[in-house]
């Protein structure tokens, strides 16, 4: 797992596995989700800045990225504007304990992002929305 | 033969057993016959020596029948002719005579009644040599009776004829004796025969019998090689089948743990963003039971009152706050707005009130009252107290 609290360690390249970028700023989630998609064979990199996220996604080109919305240095919708400057079709989850109303997520967030998770979901409905936006 | 459980010791060693009996009994009957040839072969040697034997003295009796003739024949041209050399003659005839009859003895001496038969031609032998002594001195003249008168009175032929008969018997007893021996050793060589081809035979089967019992034992040991392949087969599936089980089951166990700890983790995030919400509202705000007990204060209220959350909760709300009503002076101790608010599930707002900080001075602030609901049930209240500006602050 190539998780650190405040580096982008990049993971070896393997071919034929999806890699995944995950921007957190609480080092607990970042490695829990990196751990559980690891587990299931994803490529992870997991940051904690928006700053470290935008080196990571010029290093290592990320299939998917999730990313949360409070960050330190940025908000994560800000974030996934200028990652997506760059790679307009690359599919982004809103991982966030920001709840919203159903409403705000289908006429706000959703132009944003590709999906939006809660954290208080269930490790699975992520994996879910992982798969669904990775499918070739 | 029984071979399950496959390759157990016991039968393992109950056929070693049995083989080295079979191999043991094909040993006893080698030894057997080997015992039994020698012994007919011993039996056969000694029967040889006495068959030659017995046809050395049937040899000797055909020797004295043909010496006595041959003595006989001597004295009579002695006799008629008187010459010294025939005499010679005649003697050495009967001594020869004598010699087989000897020999004949000897030869006859082991065997009783040859004995007897033997002693018996001896002692007509003898007569007739001693008739044949006094031929000899009549015809050398040196006795009273002349030849003629001892011939005129001899009974020659009858006892030749005897001696002859006599020999005749002899001969003829042994010839029935090794008569008897050829049959007695036809028949030992017929029952070594047998004995032989039944110990071969007997041995053959034997041997047949130890070879059945390696190759049943290997048929055997086969089987059961084959039993536990096939048996270590079923096992590494099972084991394979198992394995996989329990990596499933380990991959649930781990997802489990992790959506536990990530259950625990988004609870604690929640909690602490409601915290950290809560507490960076500078206004002061408390939570209140349905009977108006102090239960959770922000900083905010420490900051200005210096009461601390151990100082007010489970206190009441008029420890800390009381109403002004309008057009009164003084404050009212009565908290029925707020009661009745949360009673009916209405907010309260901006109504003007005091707070009492722990030294006992008051400040003016506008009170608004916000129904806790849950489940559509009415369960507390939070109450935010605002600071009202310096400028408007009658009551004080």
């Amino acid at each position: 797992m190539t998780t650190t609290a405040s580096t982008s360690a990049r993971p070896p390249a393997e071919p034929g596995k999806k890699h995944i970028l995950i921007v957190d700023d609480e080092r607990p989630i970042r490695e829990l989700v990196a751990e559980y998609l690891i587990a299931r064979g994803f490529r992870v990199t997991a940051v904690c800045s928006a700053a470290e996220a935008y080196k990571a996604a010029r290093d290592d080109a990320a299939d998917l990225v999730i990313t949360d919305l409070q960050l330190e240095d940025s908000d994560g919708l800000e974030l996934v504007e200028q990652l997506k400057s760059e790679r307009p079709d690359m599919p982004v989850i809103l991982l966030t304990g920001v709840l919203f109303d159903q409403k705000v997520v289908d006429e706000r967030i959703s132009k944003k992002v590709s999906a939006y998770v809660s954290k208080t979901s269930a490790l699975s409905e992520l994996l879910t929305e992982v798969l669904r936006l990775l499918k070739p | 033969m029984s071979i399950d459980p496959p390759g157990p010791a016991g039968a393992e060693n109950k056929v070693f057993r049995r083989f080295v009996v079979l191999l043991l009994l094909v040993l006893a009957v080698l030894a057997f016959v080997i015992v039994r040839s020698l012994q007919n072969l011993n039996r056969s040697i000694a029967s040889n020596d006495w068959v030659n034997h017995t046809h050395a003295e049937i040899s000797e009796a055909d020797a004295i029948e043909a010496g006595m003739e041959a003595a006989e024949a001597a004295l009579r041209t002695y006799l008629l002719t008187g010459d010294p050399r025939d005499r010679v003659t005649c003697q050495e005839a009967f001594a020869d005579l004598a010699g087989h009859v000897e020999v004949a003895k000897a030869l006859a001496k082991s065997a009783p009644v040859e004995s007897q038969q033997i002693l018996q031609i001896e002692t007509l032998l003898a007569q007739r040599a001693s008739f044949a002594r006094d031929l000899l001195k009549a015809r050398d003249g040196a006795s009273g009776a002349t030849v003629p008168q001892l011939l005129s009175g001899d009974t020659g032929a009858v006892a030749i004829h005897e001696i002859i008969r006599r020999l005749g018997d002899f001969k003829e007893t042994e010839n029935s004796l090794l008569a008897a021996r050829d049959t007695a050793e036809y028949l030992q060589a017929q029952t070594t025969r047998w004995t032989e081809l039944s110990g071969v035979a007997l041995d053959v089967l034997l041997l047949a019998g130890a070879a059945w019992l390696v190759w049943d034992d290997l048929a055997a040991r086969r089987r059961a090689v084959a039993a536990l392949q096939e048996a270590n087969t079923l096992l590494e599936v099972k084991v394979q089948e198992r394995t996989a089980e329990l990596t499933a089951a380990n991959r649930r166990l781990t997802d489990q743990n992790l959506e536990g700890r990530w259950t625990n983790q988004a609870l604690d995030h929640q909690l602490r963003y409601s915290q950290l919400i809560i507490n960076s509202i500078s206004d002061l705000v408390l939570v209140v039971t349905k009977a108006l007990n102090i239960s959770r204060i922000n900083p905010a209220v420490t900051h200005l009152t210096g009461w601390n959350a151990a100082d007010l909760v489970d206190r009441p709300l008029a420890h800390l706050v009381r109403f002004v009503r309008e057009g009164e002076a003084k404050e009212s101790l009565l908290f029925d707005p707020v009661a009745q608010a949360l009673a009916d599930g209405h907010d309260l707002r901006a109504q003007p009130a005091l707070v009492t900080d722990s030294r006992g001075r008051q400040t003016p602030v506008h009170l608004h009252a916000y129904p806790v609901r849950d489940r559509d049930k009415v369960v507390g209240g939070v109450i935010v107290l605002q600071l009202v500006a310096p400028a408007s602050t009658e009551a004080k």
